[in-house]
């Protein structure tokens, strides 16, 4: 700790705090027992007045340590607003989690807030300002893709005075929208096809000085970080290197391969069976005639969800084709008015204002519509189609003499590489399993297989998926990002979606990039820690290369030297800490957030040497755990007396070194609440509350060498909505500790 | 159980479907199947019910499977499921054009289907006994309004208008007859065909009894105030048709030639030579004929003005049923008016008479292709739910 930090306590007497605890007790032990230099108590600390006794100390005392024992860190944070570069600010919770969640004037409830105030003031002691680091950026954007998505965050880019560089790898921008021949309506009331006006976008884009275009171009190699990465292009065989700042990812989406529905559908066999994809084309001439004999056609048959949600083929829902068969039918319609046009679908799915758009497809009397099966199509001598349809709205077999077929078949992301099915997808990394010689046996590894973005980053050459190709992300609180910092999805790419949404879409993704650039020149860290100005810091001399950090980090920050030695790229980081707590050899710190900081917290809690409660240390996150306790306090919600919660950035940052620690000083148990895992995750920074499981899992051997019971450490799930769980979550892992006993360490 | 699956290429009638639209079913391409509207019936059995599985197979253009249907009689258009439809399809208008349909497909001769179901052709169905009246009147030399004390007779003597109306009867039993088999044999097949006949009598009782009390009628919610004013017209009609038939005895049973004169030499032996009684049979006769009159009178009104009412749902009224209600009240109308004016001994009288002679022709002739046709469907298509175990009442 540098000489010339000098702390200062101060605790609020208003919203009750004066009324359920001894404040001048907690003073004592302030000053006393923690040897704060200054400690103050102020009837109303977050008024001016209040603000102005800190402001003072700090004028006058040289107070750079400032430890505010009142409300929850989640409010008044504008009131409380300390230089992050000059001051350390600690909030100490006394309000949400202790007097509102337990009785006034009670000897529990005191020993709680003396808990919590020793906490803070060792945390405060522990941390040290932020060093900034502004590096000089680069302000392009890359956008690879010039589709309507690329087009529209290309556009978005620069229309907000940026500059964008255009990245497609076919000879012409427009993507698949151009290909349409007519869109589905956009406005209201929705019931008439319209002009696809991507040709709009594309003369725009083109005309604009900030946005330079690269056609016939893939990316060979991209590496760096935000605002500085170095992206390798090869146009048609000539390689160019620049630099850029950021990148959206809108590589857009790809119909996927039909030939598995030959069988089932006759698709390849039968001539006049065509996907959807190649009914835009045949529509094109105004006419639709058959491709076997090109006689125009009377009755077409739409085949909806062809191959899709079937877990044998693309098992999810592509969103889309329920509204683009609607408007082929229109087509159909519109070309022949004595024709009819059959879509037998599984589900109509026009999500939002389509609904008018069903409606109104369904008014024309000659489109007809049934929830049914398509059981088999054959085809008659003449080319014509006898459709085999189980109608189950009218519950009966039925054939059509059909024309032309026409299958929806849906979107799969353009993340798949050739050869590649969604349904059979390596985990987190697109690629295969092979089978690798090692000095002590073979090992299975999976081989992740480069194909767009070609990135030079150790864990992998693409950006990670959680399911089906897809891209990572979060998917409620940050659905543009992916997990790579600065690299931002969006369009089809992301998910199936439409024109529509795939702009919007873009919109959002260009704003992303650009907060990301600007967070990045101030030395800032992005989502969800916006503003955070630490960076991890590696007391290298002490690594012993395990790669633990460099495996788990869940956004690939860290590369590695030959040896396997970690080297950070620090503008990728997200400052969650997972690195912190995968490294056995505590190198990995933040000045704010360390291994030590933790651990001392921990031991400054005074644990009852008897009693018959179980006194139990509780490991919670900053996202959505901490939140949920607020919010009990706030529902005056009891909450047992006998935790101490340490709030954690992420829940993946756990130590393993802090649960021996804990329970070395006695603590019968230890409870990590964190985000929910699994396809559904809600971790913040992904991967956290899972790579904590997983650590977790190797816990025993500590507890074994401290000849203790595995259940005395415990994993809880907890979304922040269910803080009305936390009382019996909290009571039930205390009775199962009953059962055990104290902890034999106790009073050592 | 149910339908038996059955595969056949698949038709579909465009026209038909234009049709449907075309007479007050013009949202019913709306319906996307959520079968709100069979869940809210409560005429609807629990098996296979309607009007669901009607919507779909009005929407696909099913026509022969929907005149095979004896579920669109079942109805009886309360419309709870329009009121509940949450796409606006109007299930009920649906089922009320299905109805229409059916009337022109099974009538006979068809062309007279076609004529009454078109609402644009109602002034030739009109045209029709007007100049049939003339040239009958002309040839027997009674084109005038006659002089002195109104008596219609003399106008358009009784001996004219009974073997016109006895043929015009006779020719609607012969046409619903034809029309009647070959509905009952379009209604008797799959998933219904009745291997046994024995339960007809008990189940046309039933339904006979049923219609009556106004029993199905009776579960309506949207649309309860109908059941009123459908009681009184049916009601007022069968009291016409019981004075018609009165009248028809007196003239050729007792020969009391109209205007009746209960002179002592004709006093039938039924009342024992008594003027008195003769006399009370008389008034009784005429009290019956005018109350019934004043029935429909009342139940017309209604009808019209329930028509009228804002539901705060959308119920279309097709043209088809506001002609038919029209007539029926111009029918009433005119015979009050031609009575009353008799009284006053206007001459205006004999015209009134004509106009209302040629709305009774529009009734009865055209009894088989009009709205009115319903009540022999309905009966026929209920009997034949009750003896096929379909009916839930």
């Amino acid at each position: 700790m540098a000489d010339d930090s000098k702390l200062g306590v101060y605790i609020c007497k208003d919203c009750g705090l004066d009324e359920s605890l001894n404040l001048e007790d907690l003073e004592k032990t302030a000053k006393g027992e923690m040897r704060a230099p200054i400690c103050k108590i102020h009837p109303f600390l977050c008024s001016s007045e209040g603000v102005q006794v800190i402001k003072d100390d700090i004028k006058n005392e040289g107070v750079n340590k400032i430890v505010i024992a009142a409300c929850s860190p989640r409010v008044n944070t504008d009131v409380f607003d300390f230089d992050q570069l000059l001051y350390v600010t600690e909030r100490v919770n006394l309000r949400e989690q202790v007097i509102w969640q337990q009785p006034a004037k009670d000897d529990k409830t005191q020993a709680m807030a003396r808990d919590y105030v020793r906490m803070g003031i060792v945390k405060a002691n522990k941390s040290e300002v932020p060093i900034p680091n502004k590096p000089d950026i680069d302000r392009t954007i890359l956008v690879i893709g010039g589709g309507v998505t690329g087009l529209t965050a290309a556009l978005e880019v620069a229309a907000a005075g940026y500059k964008a560089v255009i990245v497609e790898k076919s000879p012409a921008l427009g993507g698949w929208a151009i290909k349409s021949y007519k869109s589905f309506p956009t406005k209201p009331p929705f019931d008439k096809l319209v002009k696809p006006t991507v040709d709009t976008k594309v003369k725009t884009a083109e005309s604009n000085a900030n946005i330079k275009i690269h056609l016939n171009s893939t990316i060979a190699k991209i590496e760096g970080e935000p605002g500085m990465y170095d992206v390798t292009v090869n146009k048609s065989g000539t390689e160019e290197v620049f630099r850029i700042g950021a990148i959206i990812l809108a590589t857009g989406w790809k119909p996927y391969d039909a030939s598995p529905l030959s069988a089932k559908y006759g698709y390849g066999r039968f001539k006049n069976v065509v996907t959807n994809v190649e009914m835009e084309d045949l529509a094109s001439k105004g006419r639709i005639q058959r491709p076997s004999d090109g006689k125009n056609a009377q009755s077409v048959v739409f085949v909806q969800c062809a191959g899709q949600r079937d877990e044998a083929n693309v098992p999810y829902c592509s969103s889309v084709c329920c509204n683009v068969s609607l408007k082929q039918a229109m087509y159909v319609r519109e070309a022949n008015p004595e024709s009819g046009a059959y879509i037998i679908y599984k589900d109509m799915r026009t999500p939002g204002l389509y609904e008018n758009f069903y409606k109104a497809a369904q008014d024309d009397a000659g489109i007809f519509l049934a929830k049914g099966e398509v059981r088999a199509i054959e085809e008659a001598p003449d080319g014509s189609l006898i459709v085999d349809v189980d109608n189950q709205l009218l519950g009966q077999d039925m054939k059509i003499k059909a024309d032309v077929v026409v299958l929806a078949t849906g979107m799969v992301s353009s993340m798949l590489p050739e050869g590649k099915a969604v349904n059979d997808l390596t985990p987190e990394y697109i690629g295969d399993w092979v089978v690798r010689k090692t000095q002590d046996g073979e090992i299975q590894e999976l081989a992740p297989i480069p194909h767009i973005m070609n990135l030079a980053y150790r864990q992998g050459p693409e950006i990670p998926h959680l399911k089906y190709g897809f891209p990572d992300s979060h998917f409620i609180c940050f659905p543009y990002e992916t997990r790579r910092t600065g690299i931002y999805a969006a369009g089809a790419v992301r998910h199936p979606m439409d024109v529509q949404q795939s702009s919007t879409d873009a919109a959002g993704a260009a704003l992303k990039a650009i907060q990301c650039l600007e967070l990045t020149a101030q030395g800032k860290a992005v989502h969800p820690r916006a503003g955070d100005m630490t960076f991890p810091e590696f007391r290298l001399e002490s690594c012993t290369q395990c790669r633990r950090c460099t495996v788990e980090c869940p956004f690939g920050v860290l590369d590695e030297d030959e040896k396997g030695t970690p080297r950070a790229h620090p503008y990728r980081c997200r400052r969650c800490g997972v690195c912190m707590g995968a490294c056995p050899q505590k190198i990995i710190s933040f000045r704010n957030y360390s291994v030590d900081m933790i651990s001392s917290m921990m031991k400054s809690v005074d644990v009852p040497s008897e009693g018959d409660e179980p006194f139990i240390i509780g490991l919670i996150c900053e996202n959505d755990a901490y939140p949920a306790l607020d919010m009990a306090g706030l529902n005056k919600v009891h909450i047992n007396p006998n935790f101490r919660f340490v709030s954690l950035r992420c829940l993946g940052g756990t130590n393993l070194v802090w649960i021996a620690d804990a329970l070395s000083k006695g603590v019968d148990g230890v409870i990590l609440i964190g985000c929910k895992y699994g396809d559904n995750y809600q971790c913040h920074f992904v991967k956290g509350s899972q790579v904590a499981s997983e650590r977790l899992g190797k816990v025993q051997e500590t507890l074994g060498r401290l000849m203790l019971e595995s259940e005395r450490v415990k994993q809880v799930q907890l979304a922040i909505n269910e803080w009305n769980q936390l009382p019996k979550i909290l009571d039930d892992f205390s009775e199962l500790l009953k059962g055990f006993g104290p902890n034999p360490y106790k009073g050592f | 159980m149910g339908a038996e699956r059955h595969s056949t290429v698949l038709t579909p009638d465009v026209g038909f479907v234009k049709g449907l639209i075309g007479s007050g079913a013009d949202n019913l391409k709306r319906c996307y199947q959520c079968a709100t509207c069979s869940v809210v019936c409560d005429l609807t059995p629990q098996d296979n019910p309607f009007p669901r599985k009607e919507m779909i197979m009005a929407q696909w253009g099913l026509k022969e499977a929907l005149s095979k249907d004896p579920d669109i009689w079942l109805c009886h258009n309360c419309n709870d499921c329009t009121k509940y439809c949450p796409r606006g399809a109007r299930p009920g208008d649906v089922i009320a054009a299905l109805r229409k349909s059916a009337i022109a497909e099974n009538a006979f001769p068809k062309f007279m289907g076609k004529l009454i179901g078109s609402p644009a052709l109602t002034i030739i169905a009109l045209a029709v006994p007007v100049v049939l009246f003339l040239i009958i009147l002309s040839t027997g030399g009674y084109l005038q309004i006659p002089e002195g004390q109104v008596v219609f007779d003399k106008f358009f003597p009784i001996h004219y208008v009974d073997p016109i109306f006895i043929t015009v009867a006779t020719l609607v039993l012969v046409s619903f007859v034809v029309s009647v088999r070959k509905f009952w044999n379009r209604l008797n097949v799959e998933p219904y065909k009745l291997l046994a006949y024995g339960q007809f009598m008990p189940s046309f009782i039933e339904t006979l009894k049923e219609i009556v009390a106004h029993a199905k009628f009776g579960k309506c919610g949207a649309n309860k105030d109908r059941t009123t004013a459908h009681r009184l017209v049916l009601f007022g009609f069968i009291g016409l048709f019981i004075t018609t038939n009165w009248a028809v005895f007196y003239l050729y049973v007792f020969s009391w030639a109209s205007p009746y004169s209960i002179e002592a030499d004709k006093i039938p032996s039924v009342f024992g030579g008594s003027q008195a009684m003769a006399a009370m049979a008389y008034g009784a006769f005429k009290i019956f004929g005018n109350v019934s009159a004043l029935l429909l009178l009342i139940g017309g009104i209604m009808v019209i003005s329930n028509r009228m009412k804002d539901r705060g749902f959308v119920s279309k009224t097709s043209s088809f049923d506001w002609t038919f209600a029209v007539i029926i009240l111009l029918l009433v109308i005119t015979g009050i008016l031609s009575e009353m004016l008799r009284l006053s001994n206007l001459p205006i009288a004999y015209p009134m008479y004509f106009a209302h002679l040629v709305f009774v022709f529009y009734i009865i002739a055209y009894l088989p292709f009009s709205k009115l046709a319903h009540m022999v469907y309905r009966t026929t298509a209920i009997t034949y739910s009750k003896m096929a175990k379909r009916d839930i009442m």
